[in-house]
């Protein structure tokens, strides 16, 4: 690992540390900001990873280029499964999902986890809202380091 | 080779960590009381280790052997000090420890943020690694 992901790694950390103190009793709140500054920085990477693209059409191909291209940007490696039940319901796994990786493999820590993916959560949702996808994505978290993503596509009717 | 226990201390004296694999006589005292004992050896051993140098010392205090065993010890720049005790035919324990230090203590505790610094080390993938890491040097050392 590079000096530069180590840095990302821990800045990463200190911002979810600075967000969600312990004893916090808005945490849902704290959580919520946390998901907002993913979000933005989502919707400008987007804008800079795919300026040599093509314009996607298909939804689906947007959520493998999420998987692939725009994983491999942020975390170094491909999301290991993609599912979906072509209703606007997607799951995305990740095996090692980076910011566990070092915490626990298995259930320890179970309780923090669920803060250390928020960030992520509002990484996807940036990135799909600035294709013109509208979602919620929240994160299901059973056995560390492996974690998934539900990402719900609200229909625009 | 055996390899007997380690253990892990912090700048301040406090004891980071503690394991053993195959340690045939207990001290007969708590841990903690034993971890106070060791500390405060280790602390006289290297202050005494550098008045009495003749030369500029450098490294320090490496390591001291007795017919039955050997302890190596192992101080980062930062003043995280390892203390490993094994049989007397063990060889590059030094490299050993810096190894430990660099590819187990500093990927799964320091990047670990819900380990608090300067606190006994609680995490499960902390214990599982350094115990897969021992028993491999073990193997690979036969």
């Amino acid at each position: 690992m590079s000096a530069e992901d180590v840095l990302f790694d821990m800045l990463h950390a200190e911002i979810v540390s600075y967000m969600v103190s312990k004893e916090s009793e808005t945490e849902d709140e704290d959580l919520s900001v946390l998901e907002h500054l993913g979000y933005s920085c989502g919707w400008r990477l987007i804008e800079r990873i795919t300026k040599e693209l093509s314009r996607y059409k298909e939804e689906l191909e947007i959520l493998k280029f999420i998987c692939t291209d725009f994983w491999s940007c942020v975390y170094k490696k491909q999301v290991d499964n993609l599912r979906t039940n072509h209703q606007g319901v997607y799951v995305l796994q990740d095996n090692e999902f980076r910011f566990f990786s070092k915490l626990s493999n298995g259930t320890q820590y179970l309780k923090a986890a669920p803060k250390y993916a928020t960030f992520t959560c509002g990484l996807i949702r940036g990135a799909l809202e600035n294709f013109g996808i509208a979602s919620i994505v929240t994160v299901e978290i059973n056995t560390m380091p492996s974690c998934k993503f539900h990402i719900n596509v609200q229909q625009s009717s | 080779m055996s390899i007997h226990n380690i253990y892990i201390f912090d700048r301040m004296g406090t004891l980071l960590y503690y394991m053993d694999w195959n340690r045939q006589k207990n001290s007969g005292m708590s841990k903690e009381e034993e971890a106070k004992l060791m500390y405060g050896m280790l602390f006289s051993i290297k202050s005494f280790v550098a008045k009495i140098s003749p030369h500029d010392p450098k490294r320090g205090f490496l390591c001291y052997k007795t017919n039955k065993y050997a302890l190596h010890y192992y101080e980062s720049l930062t003043g995280i000090k390892f203390v490993l005790n094994t049989n007397t035919s063990v060889k590059n324990v030094r490299d050993l420890l810096q190894q430990l230090y660099k590819d187990i203590y500093v990927e799964y505790v320091v990047k670990n943020t819900e380990c608090e610094m300067g606190q006994p080390i609680v995490s499960e993938l902390f214990k599982v690694k350094l115990d897969q890491f021992i028993k491999q040097q073990v193997k690979t050392l036969q």
